[in-house]
């Protein structure tokens, strides 16, 4: 990978859980898709994410208790979990996708830290 | 249904390494139904296949495509076009599918995407569980409607073996006592006096012990 | 009375029998078998030989018991339906009937998935009740399943296996009436360390009058150490060993374990004595034959 390119985070998240500001993606081309509910991301949608380009793929989702639709967290952890076994298999890294439960003191943060850290890569 | 759970990507990646084009064609009956197979799984299937071909910078081209029911006929016709020009067809259907599709394409190359598991059902929400074995001789009458051919692990016909204990088969602490079920369940009905009927040998000549079965309907035949 | 072995001689005098068990080796070692046999004999009645018992592949039990029979030691001859289907279960019968062999016990057999062969298919083509009609029925009637009449046909004092212990409890005495029925001599039990659940097992036989149809054998094993109480307990299917006892194992030095354990053997016999319907003991010395000789002379059954 050229180190000088930025790189290629895409990230889902549920509409509900947080507002995205464009700050919080200094030092990567950030591509965002809204959801009515995190349990709309499908596996097929985040393969899709990685073949149009983007080194890491990131789905943000409400606290499980505090999704409006009760289980929506639930299933998109389970297809986060289940694309890992995807990458894995294809011999891609599967830390290059991660499930983020929001919380509002530390989600900013934590994507910075991932950003800057290089730490999700595909 | 039939069940059938795919494949590992890696065995799918070496039976299609050797061609160039490639279709993938999914089962919209009962593999679509257990997660094998459907228009979902072979979109997964092409996407997790696309990427790692260009991880090992190599080439594929890989086309998708979902029929209703790959065992009937009138239904793989529709995948004719976009078979004629992949070099070979990677199936999602049961064996029953991806032979029928052998029958109907003498000279395509057909190859298996799923392993074909058991006649089942959706016990719960992404659990499934056989039923039954297809034995051509139902006796689930006297057995009060559970089959001790499929779900007892000694294919026990009378009565249970000294290894179940709570409920429990002793060969896996997840299945079931077939016949702790039986017993239950007659007892429920009031039928426990069948526990008392022998049942002899089982004539197995019309399960796959005498050979590939044929069913035969004269009514139905032009 | 025609009597077809000796074991049955000795049931039909009134006798408490004793039996004991030999499991072949892995391998074809006679020596591992003889080792056995000079160790039981002149001490039991007859001795059970195991076929592939928890599914680990070893050496035949007709092999093994005809190499009892040479030693004049009578086998019982274990045969399960896991490996045969009806033709090999019918022919080996005949096999072992013409080697001498004149008692089998007739059982389903444990699963491969726990032996040494997990891979392997199956095949309980028929059950250990149709198992035991089938001996039966060519005994009686001279023919084999098919129907053919047999020039010699072979006459076995057939037996069964009964576990008091598994569940569901109410169905164990229907089970054992069913394989009377089908043609049970004698019976042999699974390993008895809860006396209680054992007597009300026998007490429910009893009152059915299973107990004049067949010849019971109490099943017993003797513990070599706590630890191997907690093990057979946890891990053998159908097995009960109640708390008190392991606690009691537990309570003496681990060098005197083994002394306890052939202790609690030992009452456990004389408690099987004084039980009506109970026709004798099935001693089932694991890898430990040597302990046969002594539990038989201080049990007083020689």
């Amino acid at each position: 990978m050229n180190i000088d390119k930025k790189p290629k985070l895409t990230l889902f998240h549920c509409l509900n859980s947080f507002k995205e500001t464009s700050s919080m993606f200094d030092g990567c081309q950030a591509k965002t898709v809204k959801m009515a509910c995190s349990s709309m991301t499908k596996d097929i949608h985040l393969l899709k994410a990685f073949e149009a380009g983007a080194d890491a793929v990131l789905v943000l989702v409400c606290p499980e208790k505090g999704c409006r639709y009760s289980e929506g967290s639930m299933r998109a952890k389970k297809r986060v979990d289940y694309v890992k076994t995807i990458l894995d298999d294809i011999g891609m890294d599967s830390r290059a996708i991660e499930y983020i439960q929001h919380d509002s003191q530390k989600t900013t943060g934590l994507i910075k830290d991932i950003i800057q850290n290089n730490d999700i890569r595909a | 249904m039939i069940t059938a759970s795919q494949k590992p990507i890696n065995e799918i990646i070496k039976l299609i390494a050797p061609y160039k084009k490639v279709l993938i064609l999914g089962c919209g009956t009962c593999v679509k139904t257990c997660f094998a197979g459907g228009e979902d799984e072979v979109a997964v299937l092409a996407s997790a296949l696309r990427l790692s071909f260009k991880k090992k910078a190599m080439t594929i081209e890989i086309e998708e495509q979902t029929v209703e029911r790959q065992c009937e006929n009138e239904f793989i016709q529709e995948a004719s076009v976009k078979m004629a020009r992949n070099d070979a067809t990677l199936s999602l259907a049961c064996g029953a599918g991806v032979q029928a599709m052998v029958k109907r394409f003498a000279k395509n190359i057909v190859l298996p995407g799923v392993n074909t598991t058991f006649i089942g059902i959706q016990e719960s929400q992404g659990i499934f569980t056989e039923e039954c074995s297809g034995c051509g001789n139902c006796e689930l009458g006297i057995f009060g409607g559970v089959c001790p051919v499929t779900r007892c692990a000694k294919k026990l016909l009378n009565g249970p073996c000294g290894g179940s204990q709570k409920g429990i088969c002793e060969i896996n602490p997840d299945t079931d006592c077939a016949w702790h079920l039986i017993i239950e369940r007659l007892t429920t009905l009031g039928q426990l006096d069948n526990l008392k009927t022998y049942i002899p040998p089982k004539n197995w000549d019309t399960s796959l012990s005498g050979g590939p079965r044929k069913l035969v309907r004269e009514d139905h035949i032009i | 009375m025609k009597t077809f072995s000796h074991l049955h001689e000795k049931l039909s005098n009134g006798e408490f029998a004793v039996t004991g068990e030999c499991g072949p080796p892995r391998g074809a070692n006679t020596g591992v078998v003889d080792k056995k046999i000079k160790l039981l004999r002149g001490f039991v009645d007859a001795v059970n030989v195991t076929d592939n018992q928890t599914a680990i592949v070893r050496m035949s039990s007709i092999a093994a018991s005809a190499h009892l029979v040479r030693a004049e030691l009578e086998p019982v001859m274990q045969m399960v339906v896991r490996d045969r289907n009806r033709i090999a279960i019918q022919s080996d019968i005949m096999g072992a009937y013409s080697l001498g062999i004149r008692n089998i016990l007739c059982l389903s057999g444990d699963h491969q998935k726990f032996g040494s062969q997990p891979d392997a298919m199956n095949v309980f083509d028929i059950d250990s009740v149709n198992l035991i009609r089938t001996v039966r029925d060519m005994r009686d009637t001279g023919k084999d399943m098919s129907g053919y009449t047999l020039d010699v046909a072979p006459q076995m004092f057939i037996g069964a296996a009964a576990n008091p212990f598994a569940d569901p409890f109410e169905y164990r005495v229907i089970r054992l009436a069913k394989k009377i029925d089908a043609g049970a001599d004698f019976i042999q039990t699974q390993c008895i360390y809860n006396i209680t659940r054992f007597k009300e097992w026998i007490r429910q036989a009893n009152n059915e009058g299973l107990t004049d149809k067949v010849y019971i054998l109490g099943g017993v094993t003797p513990l070599r150490s706590a630890g191997m109480a907690r093990y057979m307990n946890n891990k053998v299917a159908g097995m009960d060993i109640p708390e008190d006892v392991i606690k009691r194992m537990d309570g003496v030095d681990k060098k005197d374990q083994a002394d306890e354990g052939i202790k609690i053997c030992l009452e456990t016999i004389e408690e099987l004595k004084g039980l009506k319907g109970v026709h004798g003991v099935h001693i089932m010395a694991i890898e430990w034959e040597e302990v046969v000789a002594t539990i038989v002379e201080q049990a007083d059954l020689k």
